[in-house]
């Protein structure tokens, strides 16, 4: 399946009022999750001197830099300066934001203004994401499908693989059905596992 | 209680941090391990055959594995950091402990290459540190299914505390941690405990901390700065 979000990360991994690392193509993004639960995906470079905003931290609506404490408010744009607390920072002191969705919990972004909404997955749970050193056409071909959104069999379990190109290698964000019970879901994430140290062998041999 | 100590070491770092969080009274003594291979000095030597830091005193008592250290503490301040007394939780804690030693060996050994030219191939050590991480990632994610967080249990043990410093400095040898979504929950769950302290590149969890302000004037504290400290 063709879309043009890219799936960067599972919901649950992201919990509210706090920051984590994604990227999308050769672009490191900064994923935040307010206070208020609102999700986005910004450019993972400070303004002020570079430091990765992915490792800052959330107050209420803002994401602040853990270096010298920048915070940037929900349209990127710089809002507080510590050393300069009297100062309303300039307009020009912004990150760059991603459109960012959330829906069947997982979190897609894009490049650009994309038309259509991220694919819906109901019936569906993120289970795992597993970084796989081998590039993203390795795994297609495993799995003989194309597209990031790929309805697979994982032993005997309809899942739903999400092959995201991470570098030159890929995050596989794996959704389980719903109605999966815990041994099921222990089950199906002890054979992602055992698929990713094929496809890795696979793709060193 | 003395601990022989290294301020960059992360195994001597498990062991502050243990007792931090347990408030229990301990005195550091400051071994120089870089440069000056003090521990590799004759008293050093006598103290720990091995050559290994950190090694804790207390009275009679020689300790020289940090992981034995961490039952020592847990066991005469607070018993809960052991994990729940059953046969199948000790023998989990135990195994996170043995799994602690492979970090050491792995992503510890990779970090001591990168930051202090120590011995070893480097991408024997991070393939190695690789796999440990994504077990240990593995073993997280299944205890978020079942609505917890750390290694052994519903609440924190000495496992996590064994295992969690050479985790969190992975990054200085190589190896990145954004592709591990459930390892950043749970240190963050760790750097949020009460009574945490920090090593440098480990942070309490800022979210925490108050709120920054401006920098200190530089030149103001200078003159108002007690002159006796600058003797
Ligand atoms: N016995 C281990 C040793 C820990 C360890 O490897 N310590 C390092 C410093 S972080 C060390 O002393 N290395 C010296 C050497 O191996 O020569 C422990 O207590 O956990
Ligand atoms: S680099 Fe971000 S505030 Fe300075």
């Amino acid at each position: 399946m063709q879309t043009d979000w890219t799936p960067v990360a599972l919901s649950h991994d992201i919990p509210v009022a706090s920051a984590a690392p994604g990227r999308i193509g050769d672009t490191a993004l900064a994923i935040w999750r307010s206070a208020s639960g609102r999700i986005a995906a910004w450019s993972d470079r400070c303004p002020h001197r570079g430091m990765r905003l992915s490792h800052g931290y959330v107050r209420g609506e803002r994401l602040s830099c853990i270096y010298h404490g920048w915070s940037y408010g929900e349209d990127g744009g710089c809002k507080r300066i510590p050393a300069h607390p009297d100062l309303t920072p300039p307009e020009s002191i912004r990150v760059p934001v991603f459109a960012c969705r959330e829906a069947s919990g997982v979190v897609w972004v894009a490049e650009g203004q994309p038309a259509g909404a991220p694919p819906d997955l109901a019936g569906f749970r993120g289970l795992r994401s597993l970084h796989i050193a081998a590039a993203t056409g390795a795994i297609a071909e495993v799995f003989g499908g194309d597209g990031p959104v790929l309805r697979v069999k994982l032993g005997p379990v309809a899942v739903i693989a999400l092959v995201q190109a991470f570098g030159d290698e890929t995050m596989l964000h794996l959704m389980a059905p719903e109605s999966c019970d815990l041994a099921t879901l222990d089950a199906l994430s002890d054979a992602a596992e055992a698929l990713r140290r094929n496809i890795e062998a696979e793709a060193t041999a | 209680m003395i601990l022989y100590d290294y301020i960059l070491s992360p195994s001597c770092y498990r062991v502050r941090l243990m007792a931090a969080l347990l408030g229990a009274e301990m005195t550091s003594r400051p071994v120089d391990f870089h440069p000056g291979r003090e521990h590799l000095s004759p008293e050093m030597l006598a103290l720990n055959p091995a050559g290994t830091i950190p090694v804790l005193t207390d009275g009679s008592l020689t300790l020289r594995d940090s992981t034995a250290m961490l039952s020592y503490l847990a066991a005469g301040h607070d018993p809960e950091w052991l994990g729940e007394d059953t046969p199948a939780m000790r023998a989990t804690v135990a195994q996170w402990l043995a799994f602690s030693q492979r970090l050491t060996s792995s992503a510890g050994a990779a970090r001591a290459h990168d930051m202090l030219h120590g011995p070893g191939d480097i991408d024997v050590l991070r393939r190695a540190a690789t796999l440990a991480l994504r077990e240990l990632e593995a073993a997280i994610s299944a205890q978020r299914r079942r609505g917890m967080i750390f290694l052994a249990g519903p609440r924190p043990t000495i496992a996590d505390i064994a295992c969690f410093p050479h985790v969190a400095l992975a990054p200085d040898g190589g190896l990145p941690l954004d592709p591990y979504p459930s390892i950043r929950l749970w240190m963050r769950e760790i750097r949020a405990l009460d009574g945490f302290i920090e090593m440098p590149g480990i942070h309490r969890l800022h979210e925490l901390k108050p709120e920054p302000g401006p920098m200190p004037d530089i030149r103001q504290t200078r003159t108002t700065r007690d002159p006796k400290q600058n003797a």
